[in-house]
């Protein structure tokens, strides 16, 4: 069974206003790394945030780890979120903190209220996350404030607080856009090997279709809200690349 | 329909138009002009030469001569100025600190990003916010002495109600203002509302609400100065009896030790300010 199938997905954030999503499917298997691929305005991000409800869908079901996604209440909705590590375009760390507390604020999903408060985490998670730090390659900068890092290092941060949430899912939504093409593809390596390492399927949003191409088994096209393309990597062809960045070309 | 002539005449008929409009702003200047004078002339008839009770001036020297009563200084008064000195700081800063507390939560349901309720707690927070600061705190200050009493407790009050405004003002503007990336970091890890809160918005807004609530304290000392007029302890009620019994260089002193205080209170937020900043 796949981990995550979407069927029939619509999304309009406003009743008249215009249909973001006009009805995808698709499914991510536990073994995959999939990448969405698409003009600015096709719709990934949006879809992409359907997935944890970030956005609300106004048509369709998403099944994710078994759960009907769309019929959870506030309390379930919670806890199906922690079990999907989200890595953002802009790494939307909490920039006064410091990059370990950004790191242990993907804990906070298991953390009680008391305990968050007073920043009080676990030992046992203080380790983990000493441990993901190194494994980023962030040894060297555990008590400096997140505003002090590069961009390379600050999505590097973001990327040990998804891997905290031990996510059965990662969602990544532009996670290379901020970068340049050097560490770009050194952050996407490194997320591909940890994702092979755990074993966690991954939905990344890219719009570098070399990176998509390098990096990912399965690729989606979407196009103005529509599915234009869902096959193999190896299956893409230029001709389809065309069809997907129709709209651009124009 | 003069500005399209000109452009089909040429220069002499733009000249004349030119000089058209200046005339036209020059008229209108004048009549504005005139208007505020007549206005500020009334406002000047109405307030000072009807209200004033020339009579009992008496002339220049007499002017001068009670003026010059404030420039003795009575020093031993001083001994029981210490007291009254210490009780109006502590009441500037209890003050702020109550307010600080009474204005997290109006500035949490004031804040149209977070508020629980947009159409009527919302509503009522913006309510509360402009009655603490349309309220003198002297006013304020009245309504409590009557309600609890004499003393200090109703400076505290009237300073902590009058400090609600502004800083559930700033602090719900702060709130408004920030980055939602971190906020949907949160919430996408699991986050519950209070998680979201404290770690998503709190410290995007905390040296704005820290640096507001200093400057606040600063003012407060300002007003906790003159609560005693009405009864609320602190350097005022001194300031007031001092009055009373006509001894005006005791005035004078208790008007320099609130001058002292406030370059204090002035000095120690300078530096609490560059320590937050």
């Amino acid at each position: 069974m796949s981990v995550l199938s979407v069927r029939n997905l619509r999304v309009r954030y406003t009743a008249k206003g215009p249909e973001i999503l006009k009805g995808i499917d698709f499914d991510v298997e536990g073994d995959d790394f999939l990448a969405m691929i698409g003009p600015s305005g096709a719709g990934k991000s949006t879809l992409i945030r359907c997935v944890n409800r970030l956005v609300e869908p106004t048509g369709g079901q998403i099944t994710l780890l078994g759960q009907d996604v769309c019929a959870l209440n506030a309390r379930q909705l919670r806890g199906l979120r922690r079990n999907v590590g989200m890595i953002f375009q802009e790494f939307n760390l909490i920039n006064r903190m410091s990059v370990m507390d950004n790191v242990l604020s993907g804990r906070l999903g298991y953390t009680s209220n008391i305990r968050s408060l007073f920043r009080h985490f676990p030992k046992k998670d203080i380790s983990q996350a000493l441990d993901y730090l190194d494994r980023v390659g962030l040894g060297d900068h555990i008590n400096k404030r997140a505003d002090e890092l590069s961009g390379g290092q600050r999505q590097r941060v973001g990327i040990a607080r998804a891997l905290m949430q031990q996510p059965k899912l990662l969602l990544l939504d532009e996670p290379t856009s901020a970068l340049d093409p050097k560490i770009s593809r050194e952050v996407m390596a490194l997320i591909l090997s940890i994702a092979k390492e755990l074993g966690v399927p991954t939905l990344c949003n890219i719009h570098d279709v070399q990176l998509a191409k390098e990096f990912c088994n399965r690729i989606i096209g979407l196009q103005d809200g529509h599915k234009k393309f869902d096959g193999a990597t190896a299956t893409l062809r230029e001709s389809d690349l065309e069809e997907i960045y129709a709209m651009e070309v124009l | 329909m003069a500005i399209v002539q000109c452009h089909s005449n040429g220069l002499p008929l733009q000249i004349d138009t030119q000089i058209g409009l200046r005339r036209k702003r020059q008229m209108r200047m004048a009549l504005i002009w005139g208007g505020f004078l007549l206005f500020a002339a009334w406002c000047l008839n109405g307030t000072i030469v009807e209200d004033t009770d020339w009579s009992r001036i008496g002339g220049r020297n007499g002017v001068f001569a009670s003026l010059g009563r404030y420039l003795t200084i009575d020093w031993t008064l001083l001994p029981e100025l210490i007291v009254p000195t210490i009780e109006t700081f502590m009441m500037a800063s209890v003050g702020t600190v109550l307010g600080c507390f009474f204005s997290l939560p109006v500035a949490w349901l004031g804040a149209v990003n977070v508020t629980p309720n947009k159409t009527i707690l919302y509503p009522l927070a913006r309510f509360l916010m402009v009655i603490s600061r349309s309220v003198h705190e002297i006013v304020w200050a009245l309504i409590f002495v009557s309600a609890v009493g004499l003393g200090a407790l109703p400076g505290v009050l009237a300073i902590a109600m009058r400090s609600v405004g502004f800083i559930s003002k700033i602090t719900a503007e702060a709130i408004e203002n920030i980055d939602a990336k971190p906020v949907e970091a949160i919430r996408a890890t699991g986050g519950n509302e209070f998680q979201v809160m404290y770690y998503g918005i709190l410290p995007q807004i905390y040296p704005v609400v820290l640096a507001t609530v200093i400057f606040e304290w600063d003012i407060n000392i300002r007003r906790s100065a003159v609560m005693g007029l009405v009864g609320a302890g602190g350097l005022g009620l001194l300031f007031f009896r001092q009055m009373n019994s006509f001894n005006y260089g005791g005035v004078s002193m208790v008007i320099l030790s609130i001058l002292l205080l406030i370059v204090l209170g002035e000095i120690i937020s300078h530096y609490l300010r560059k320590a937050v900043i």
